[in-house]
């Protein structure tokens, strides 16, 4: 399990002894397309580490039912609420495609994150950046959504642009 | 000049903190103020500094080829704007134009950064309160984006 830790870009540059802190509260998990990993407003317990899959994250809209806002594919990681107060997930995550994860027990490790500062330190700096990422990809979103009128952020049309998987990384080159 | 420390200590965005590490964040802060139009920051630029709006406006944007400057996002009093001078690679994903008058303080990101890598405990400190803050943010856009799909188009 170790191994499989820190082969993982998320824990690069760990060293052996964090890898076995957190080996600890881990174990392995895989989902069907389809399957939903976690829902929004639901305790935010655990942490996921994507080895091979796709994920999708929603948010429900009552207008339009699911929208996906970002993808999160093998060699990333999938939930950062459980470190971050109030400890609850702000969206759904599905499998788009047969996922297979390595499931951290979000209360173990911020048990082992108490025991070990510089362990504490070294997720929540690597979390920050997931998070970072997230509030791009979510503005991202909203400009898909708001369309191209630059004065009213307001969409182009009586609807919202169809979205594609990998549209709003597309988007993102594009602009920077 | 205003107090920084003091002004600093009543912000949300500090509370809690020890004196010595507000001591450390006030030596990086200026208060500054900026005209309607004013442009902070252009997405792509290096991301050296930060800031906490004291009053007015800030509109993120991003500069879309063909379509010009598309609105993303309004930061308003009280909040903090800028974190990308905390994450590699140092640069601004958004650009950032004053949207009315705005009084902020505006702080070094670069020698904030030294700070913290001197003082672990500084950034360790700094870290947990920006991720509260994305934390917050997320939840709010994400509010934003089912509003975006509620009342899509047209709609002003």
């Amino acid at each position: 399990m170790e191994d499989v830790l820190g082969g993982h870009p998320f824990f690069a540059g760990l060293g052996a002894d964090a890898l076995r802190l957190m080996a600890g509260c881990a174990s392995n998990a895989h989902f069907a397309a389809g399957d939903y990993i976690f829902s929004e407003g639901a305790e935010a317990n655990c942490f996921y580490v994507i080895r091979h899959g796709r994920v999708a994250l929603e948010i429900n809209s009552p207008a339009r039912g699911p929208l996906i806002i970002d993808t999160i594919d093998g060699g990333e990681v999938l939930g950062w609420s459980w470190l971050v107060p109030p400890y609850r997930y702000f969206s759904d995550a599905r499998a788009v495609t047969p996922v297979s994860a390595t499931v951290l027990d979000g209360t173990c490790l911020r048990g082992k994150c108490e025991e070990d500062a510089e362990l504490g330190y070294q997720l929540l700096k690597r979390v920050a950046a997931v998070m970072y990422q997230r509030m791009q990809s979510a503005r991202i979103r909203m400009l898909d959504l708001y369309g191209s009128d630059p004065a009213a952020m307001v969409p182009p049309g009586s609807d919202l642009r169809p979205w594609l998987p990998g549209s709003s990384a597309r988007r993102m080159n594009r602009i920077t | 000049m205003i107090d920084v420390t003091a002004a600093l200590t009543a912000h949300p965005f500090f509370h809690g903190m020890s004196e010595d590490h507000l001591a450390v964040i006030a030596e990086a802060a200026s208060d500054v103020t900026f005209p309607a139009g004013h442009r902070l920051f252009e997405d792509g630029g290096g991301a050296n500094r930060f800031w906490l709006i004291q009053s007015g406006q800030v509109a993120l944007d991003v500069h879309v080829p063909g379509e010009g400057r598309v609105r993303i996002d309004t930061i308003g009093m009280g909040e903090l704007l800028g974190w990308s001078w905390l994450f590699p690679p140092y640069e601004w994903a958004f650009g950032a134009v004053a949207a009315s008058p705005v009084e902020a303080f505006e702080f070094d990101g670069q020698a904030v950064r030294a700070s913290c890598a001197a003082d672990p405990a500084l950034e360790l400190e700094v870290t947990q309160r920006v991720a509260r803050v994305l934390a917050k943010r997320l939840q709010s856009t994400r509010a934003k984006l089912i509003g975006a799909s509620i009342h899509p188009v047209g709609t002003r």
